[in-house]
């Protein structure tokens, strides 16, 4: 059940753009102000170099999982520590996403209604696309990928004619300071490229073409951006009372009018958006806690996913500010260890484990050929 | 065996329980009794006595010291198709599927002379699948027949007619045809197996093998593509499709089936690209509009009226302004309407067709909408939905109960729950593969080289390479 090169280009994507258009944007902009844009677009950029670092460390590891790879470089404890870690990211990601879908929802379309209702099957949706696999989302995530881009592309070039291009001046008013503090704290919403590691020994990389996978970061970076340059020149310093960037742009920018607007339609296109991504990353929920776990079916994780997906429905919106702060801390370590620490580590113990290899290879080598030459000259001694 | 021609005669009249329609005839032939025995209804009179009975009289050669069944062989019936039996069971069979049997009294052997008769309606156009330009000429329900005008398009040595027989009790004689390089061996194999596996009484027609070659049994989805056309058999043989027709059925089903198939049509081959990509982005659009526009109308109607332009909201409340059910109950009820009289006109004779398209459509409708049991957006809603499921009419049955889902769903979680729908429902057509191919294929997954056949049409000289979507060949992969 192996997915190609351009599936994998295209989760990538999804990935890519997954979280950032909920509460991000605005609360970038407590910290960067009008710069916010620089800082997501270099730590997008530093997650689309760390694709190439991953995949690069998933063609070494050729048909092996990531359990097994892990353990052959750093051994079975250090492995259980990192699982933990990127259960960690992934548990993180799919609350994320889940709470964000959650507000959406609720806020924007069904304002008397309770998630509860609309929570369920969102979960049987999640269970069986986890169920049926990752060749499944990919092949999911490649019919919805383009209807997405169109709806947001759309949202954008609706609201451009509203922005003010002065609210972007002066530049780096502040100093950049405040965009490293920014980027440090709101690390947990990038290291997209972390699901990656679960699809170790699930592609097939005989249709690698390097350019497919640079133009879908390229296009996922730049989509981003365009959003993030209509919301920051729309709201300017209000910024931060806008939660939901991308209904917020819908909503109150002055080409739309807040009812009556079919553009809601487009909109609601995000909940496509969100469900993909959740199954992306309850999938590799799932994936980490079997290899942890050591679980042998499919079932028993998939179950534990879906129960916390619901339990999400029970944390309010006022944990949810806690669980941001949370985020601020706690979590951008967790990311920083798991996308940026973890695969350089991962590298340069396969680098010398190899090369340890190598030498021993080389030196069993030498010994045998001594050993041969040795033997022929005692031959040649006996026949003498 | 020993052929003794009074008794082997009563004894395939016994084994037949003296049905009515067993006929028998006797000749001397150079003083040996010769019977004849066929079933009637189903043996060319005229052949009979022609190829048969008259030569067998008219015999007049030497025949001094030779067996009287090799002569039959060699000489009298050397125009003939025959074939010769050493047991009674086999014959008896054969000649349940038309052939005549020829008793030679003290003979070792029993000959079959195939002077079936066809009986079988002209060759016409099959009313589902009409064309404006293009072959017009259809299957019937005669298996030679329909082999015969397959040949008459093949004339290449790499095709491929293996013959079987199902049914325990009809004994129907199933054919499965192929082009031998192109075809993937794989799925040839696989196909055989399994329709040497089926144990069943009786195949009455085409449709009592699907069960047996689609994987996912309980699926709503058609996992099998069927046609009445030779040449579109042949174009998706030249795919490397494989066809099994049915003798009494005048639909072929073709193995491996991929949902682009249904968005395709004969026609689109024989008409201008521009206008065929036109037309398939339409079938597309008809798609979605017959599955998911009642859904979504509920959905605006009862949960998001706010996402409406003011106008439009403004004419669909007056339109709705006291009726006396809910939206869900409204629409529920003319699509029941609709479906009724959709069963209905199938059915009826063709002259009622008309009168029942003036009550239903006229009388039914307007009746309703008059009295303020429905609305008209309500009855123009279901009409476009009903009326675009036939723009794909192989799928039209599952696009029906998709409706019914989505009608469901748009009324209990709105447009939410009709977005989750539709990824449902593409996560699951996305696990259907049907023997080696994606289900969903060349859009997922995304297969650059089939995107010239696929929602557009590139020209023929375009299209090289036989499609990667289908299981085919690889290594003979080119189309010149």
């Amino acid at each position: 059940m192996k997915i190609n090169y351009r599936q994998l280009s295209i989760i990538t994507f999804m990935s890519f753009i997954a979280l950032k258009f909920l509460a991000l944007p605005s609360l970038l902009y407590l910290e960067s102000k009008n710069m916010s844009m620089f800082v997501s677009l270099a730590l997008m950029i530093i997650d689309g170099l760390y694709v190439f670092v991953i995949l690069d460390l998933m063609k070494k590891s050729g048909e092996k999982n990531i359990y097994e790879f892990m353990k052959n470089c750093l051994g079975t404890m250090l492995t259980k520590i990192i699982l933990i870690l990127l259960i960690l990211k992934y548990a993180l990601v799919v609350g994320n996403i889940s709470k964000g879908l959650e507000f959406f929802v609720v806020e924007n379309l069904y304002s008397e209604y309770s998630w509860f209702v609309f929570v369920l099957p969102l979960m049987i949706l999640i269970g069986f696309m986890v169920y049926k696999g990752v060749r499944n989302i990919a092949r999911v995530s490649e019919m919805v990928c383009w209807a997405i881009v169109i709806g947001l592309i759309y949202i954008a070039l609706k609201a451009l004619s509203g922005i003010d291009l002065l609210s972007f001046l002066p530049f780096f008013k502040d100093g950049v300071q405040p965009l490293f503090n920014s980027a440090y704290i709101h690390l947990s919403w990038f290291g997209s490229a972390t699901f990656l590691f679960m699809l170790f020994g699930f592609v097939d990389f005989r249709s690698e073409k390097k350019s497919k996978m640079i133009k879908y970061v390229i296009f996922a970076i730049l989509i981003v951006q365009l959003l993030y340059f209509v919301f920051y020149g729309l709201f300017e310093i209000t910024s931060p009372t806008h939660n939901y960037c991308i209904s917020d742009i819908s909503q109150f920018s002055s080409t739309y009018s807040a009812i009556n607007e079919l553009s809601w339609l487009v909109v609601s296109m995000w909940i496509v958006a969100q469900a993909v991504q959740l199954a992306l990353y309850s999938y590799c929920l799932a994936q980490a806690l079997k290899f942890l776990f050591d679980i042998k079916g499919n079932i028993l994780p998939i179950i534990i996913v879906i129960l916390y997906l619901f339990m999400w429905s029970f944390i309010g919106e006022n944990t949810v500010r806690m669980e941001r702060i949370f985020f601020s801390s706690f979590a951008s370590i967790v990311t920083l260890i798991a996308q940026y620490i973890l695969p350089i580590i991962l590298e340069i113990v396969y680098a010398i484990k190899n090369k340890t290899k190598r030498n021993k290879y080389k030196i069993e080598r030498v010994k045998d050929e001594r050993k041969e030459k040795n033997r022929d000259k005692k031959e040649i001694e006996v026949n003498i | 065996m020993k052929v003794d021609a009074v008794k082997t005669l009563n004894e395939i009249k016994r084994k037949l329980h003296d049905s009515g329609d067993v006929k028998s005839r006797t000749v001397q032939f150079f003083g040996t009794q010769i019977s004849l025995c066929y079933i009637a209804p189903i043996t060319d009179n005229e052949l009979l006595n022609n190829t048969l009975i008259y030569p067998l009289i008219n015999f007049s050669d030497e025949i001094k010291g030779k067996d009287i069944v090799d002569i039959l062989y060699d000489k009298v019936l050397a125009n003939q198709e025959v074939t010769i039996f050493t047991d009674l069971q086999s014959a008896v069979d054969k000649m349940l599927a038309g052939n005549t049997l020829i008793l030679v009294d003290c003979a070792e052997k029993i000959l079959g002379c195939d002077i079936e008769k066809i009986t079988v309606r002209a060759v016409a156009e099959p009313p589902t699948s009409v064309v404006i330009k293009g072959p017009r000429e259809g299957f019937t329900e005669s298996l030679k027949y329909n082999l015969a005008l397959i040949r008459k398009r093949v004339k290449s040595d790499d095709f491929v007619v293996k013959m079987l027989e199902l049914g325990k009790m009809t004994k129907t004689q199933i054919a499965v045809v192929y082009y031998d390089s192109i075809a993937d061996k794989e799925v040839v194999k696989d196909v055989l197996k399994r329709l040497n596996s089926i144990k069943i009484d009786g195949v009455i027609d085409s449709h009592y093998l699907v069960s047996y070659l689609q994987r996912n049994k309980n699926s709503l989805f058609k996992q099998v593509g069927d046609t009445e056309k030779p040449d579109i058999l042949v174009g998706k043989m030249l795919e490397g499709r494989i066809g099994i027709i049915v003798d009494g059925s005048p639909i072929v089903l073709t193995l491996p089936f991929i949902l682009l198939e249904d968005l395709q049509n004969s026609d689109d081959y024989y008409t201008q690209p521009i206008r065929v990509t036109f037309v398939r982005a339409l079938r597309l659009v008809g798609v979605i509009l017959a599955v998911l526009l009642p859904g979504v109308y509920i959905a605006l109607e009862l949960y998001h009226y706010k996402i409406l332009p003011t106008e439009f909201l403004i004419t669909i409340m007056n339109s709705t302004q006291g009726i006396p059910f809910s939206p869900f109950i409204e629409i529920l009820f003319v699509i029941l309407l609709f479906e009724i009289l959709y069963e209905a006109n199938i059915r009826m004779p063709q002259y009622f067709g008309m009168a029942m398209s003036i009550v239903g459509a006229l009388i039914l409708g307007e009746t309703a909408v008059n009295a303020g049991l429905v609305s008209p957006p309500a009855v123009m809603i279901v009409a476009l939905s009903g009326i675009t499921f036939y723009i794909i009419p192989g799928q039209a049955s599952q696009f029906s109960i998709l409706r019914l889902l989505g009608v469901v769903i748009g009324a209990t979680l709105g447009i939410y729950g009709i977005l989750l729908f539709c990824v449902f429902i593409l996560s699951y057509l996305s696990n259907f593969d049907s023997y080696k191919s994606a289900y969903l294929a060349p859009t997922a997954p995304y297969i650059e080289e089939d995107q010239k056949d696929s929602y557009m049409r590139k020209t023929i000289d375009e299209m090289k390479k036989r499609p990667r979507s289908i299981s085919n060949n690889k290594e003979n992969n080119n189309r010149r």
